[in-house]
């Protein structure tokens, strides 16, 4: 089967720092597939570079079998390509219920309409029932918890109805139950069809959830295999080792 | 619920009843041409709200389109006869569109800045016109200014078309307000307001929403300058293209909250209304500004956010301590849900809302 997501060559300096140094990977379709490696390996940048958020300086992306090089984040999201922040963003002054609408890619149209029509209503009902956020549908997001607002940026790009969703370290900076939560609504997307692409840190969530994994240091790829050989791999061990 | 949901409407028509019934009280023309200049102001911090308030974009350049569109007036009639004293106020629509049409390319480009760049940009632009209408003599006179015949109005209610003309404007303001913050428009607007990058992230058509709140918003704020322009009879490069007007819209739609229906109009109001009342009571000595100033500071060190917004907090509490009170399934604030999580959330709770 062809890749769902393909990297080549990827290229982006800021200054002096060469944050993403020809990185190329592959995501296969209905994957969770881990993207781990030190601090400012370049994890955050490459997610960038791929979700139209920061323009590469050289280098290919393709999804779908499609070159997607360049194209606008905007545009990429409508394509079934979406993506959450390492520090979760979401509209704080937007209710809950408003911060799921907003996502939902509205044509030209539709933008006149009410602004939670009846039929907003019952789809983002069903998806805050799904992610138990029904009794807060009409707080403002800044009245949120942090892990919250985490939850409420995912249930939010599941709106556009993504085949891929990058998420930049879903459980940093969250309690321990919620990182279940976390875990649990991923298993239960990826059931439904939806691929994944995950940062993380935490290695006991990345070895029970994700299968592939692969590892970047330095703004390339260095390692690219199942979960249970990473660990002993001489090269992934030296990047968070040595220098 | 009910009442909640009539409350809106209904405060609507009571307020522009009262406005349309004001003449028909014999008040004094210096009060009553107050309030025509309290209307326009009125109308124009709502307008510039659409694109200053909702969309985030603080423009300094909406006293440009104020001046275009009270050259567009003036200069239709250099070249037309007046044939009734209505006549003008017909035109406006399209001095609304010509002023729209202009804003569309000035908006594509200022709006590709944000903040405080935007704001020089269009401050920029405010100083460009300016200097135009100075120095375009074969189109703007210059220095000489234009002027627009004498309405035939009778001179006991002279006042009365450009004040009802003013109310229609206002009614038409705010319905475009209103029916932004109803709709997804106005969704899209909050977001770009919010944090730009990711709402275009998550396919909100952001340069849409931009352009469509400029170009409207220009469109309403040159009509009024039109209406100025048959007003005043006359009309100058310095007080057409007026920074002071741009500061007094920008102070009074912060007053009264921005991103809000009635903050807008309520600063016009207060300012409005206080600055001339002012002005007439302490004479010619400009020590009305200062008392001005003070207003000014005074209610936004107390309501930072603005007079409407302050309000709506309170009351958005004070409601939710109610309906806990009432035993209400809703957490009543911030810290209960922060403490808990989606997990540990009562099954009794869910489903609400
Ligand atoms: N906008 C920027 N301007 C300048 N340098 C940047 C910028 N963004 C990232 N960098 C640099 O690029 C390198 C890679 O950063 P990046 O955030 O992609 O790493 P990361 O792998 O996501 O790290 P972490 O695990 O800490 O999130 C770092 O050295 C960082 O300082
Ligand atoms: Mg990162």
């Amino acid at each position: 089967m062809a890749a769902l997501l393909e990297v080549q060559n990827l290229v982006k300096t800021f200054g002096t720092v060469r944050a993403v140094d020809s990185a190329s990977l592959v995501v296969e379709p209905n994957t969770i597939t881990a993207l781990i490696g030190p601090n400012g390996s370049g994890k955050t940048t490459l997610f960038n570079l791929i979700t139209g958020y920061l323009p590469p300086d050289s280098g290919r992306v393709s999804f779908r079998g499609r070159d997607i090089t360049g194209s606008d984040a905007g545009s990429l999201y409508r394509r079934g390509l979406s993506r959450t922040f390492q520090q979760a963003r979401v509209f704080p002054a937007l209710t809950v219920q408003e911060n799921l609408t907003v996502a939902a890619g509205y044509s030209w149209g539709q933008l006149f309409g009410r602004r939670l029509s009846r039929s907003d209503r019952e789809r983002v009902g069903e998806l805050l029932e799904e992610f138990r956020l029904g009794h807060v549908a009409d707080l403002f997001a800044s009245e949120l918890s942090y892990g919250q607002r985490k939850l409420l940026e995912f249930a939010a790009v599941l709106m556009s109805s993504p085949s891929l969703i990058m998420l930049d370290e879903p459980t940093a900076g969250v309690n321990p139950v919620m990182i279940e939560t976390m875990e649990h609504h991923i298993r239960q997307r990826h059931a439904a069809g939806i691929t994944f692409l995950i940062v993380e840190h935490d290695m006991t969530f990345v070895m029970r959830l994700c299968n592939p994994v692969i590892v970047l240091d330095q703004g390339r790829e260095i390692f690219a295999g199942a979960p249970a050989e990473v660990q002993n791999n001489p090269l992934v061990l030296d990047a968070y080792l040595g220098s | 619920m009910s009442s909640r949901r009539y409350a809106g409407p209904l405060r609507g028509v009571v307020f522009f009843a009262l406005l349309a019934s004001l003449p028909s009280f014999n008040l004094a023309h210096w009060v009553l041409n107050i309030l025509v200049f309290t209307l326009m102001y009125a109308v124009m911090s709502s307008s510039w709200n659409l694109v200053g308030g909702f969309a985030g974009y603080p423009s300094l350049g909406h006293a440009a389109f104020f001046g275009i569109g009270a050259y567009a007036m003036a200069l239709w009639f250099q070249h037309h006869a007046i044939h009734s004293g209505y006549e003008p106020f017909l035109l406006l629509p399209l001095v609304g569109l010509l002023a729209a049409a202009i804003g569309l390319p000035v908006a594509v480009i200022a709006m590709r800045t944000r903040s405080d760049v935007f704001a020089i940009v269009t401050i920029t632009l405010l100083f460009v016109t300016q200097t135009l209408a100075f120095n375009l003599r074969g189109l703007t006179n210059g220095a000489q200014g234009l002027s627009i015949a004498a309405p035939p109005f009778s001179a006991g209610t002279f006042e009365r078309p450009f004040y009802y003309t003013l109310i229609v404007l206002l009614a038409l303001a705010m319905g475009i307000t209103f029916g932004v913050m109803r709709s997804k428009l106005g969704l899209s607007l909050a977001a770009v307001r919010a944090d730009e990058d990711k709402a275009r992230g998550i396919g909100v058509r952001v340069l849409g929403v931009k352009l469509l709140s400029f170009s409207v918003s220009v469109g309403l704020t040159a009509m009024v300058g039109g209406i100025w322009a048959y007003y005043e009879g006359f009309i100058y490069p310095q007080f057409a293209v007026d920074p002071l007007v741009t500061i007094a819209i920008v102070l009074m739609t912060f007053l009264g909250g921005r991103a809000t229906l009635w903050g807008p109009v309520l600063g016009a109001f207060i300012l409005e209304t206080g600055q001339q009342t002012l002005a007439y009571s302490l004479g010619g000595s400009q020590f009305y500004l200062i008392a001005y100033a003070m207003v000014f500071l005074l209610v936004m060190l107390l309501m930072p956010r603005g007079i409407v917004p302050s309000i709506q907090d309170r009351l958005r509490q004070r409601r939710r301590r109610i309906e806990v009170d009432a035993g209400a399934p809703r957490p009543s604030s911030p810290r209960m849900t922060r403490s808990s999580d989606t997990r540990s959330s009562v099954p009794a709770l869910k489903g609400h809302g």
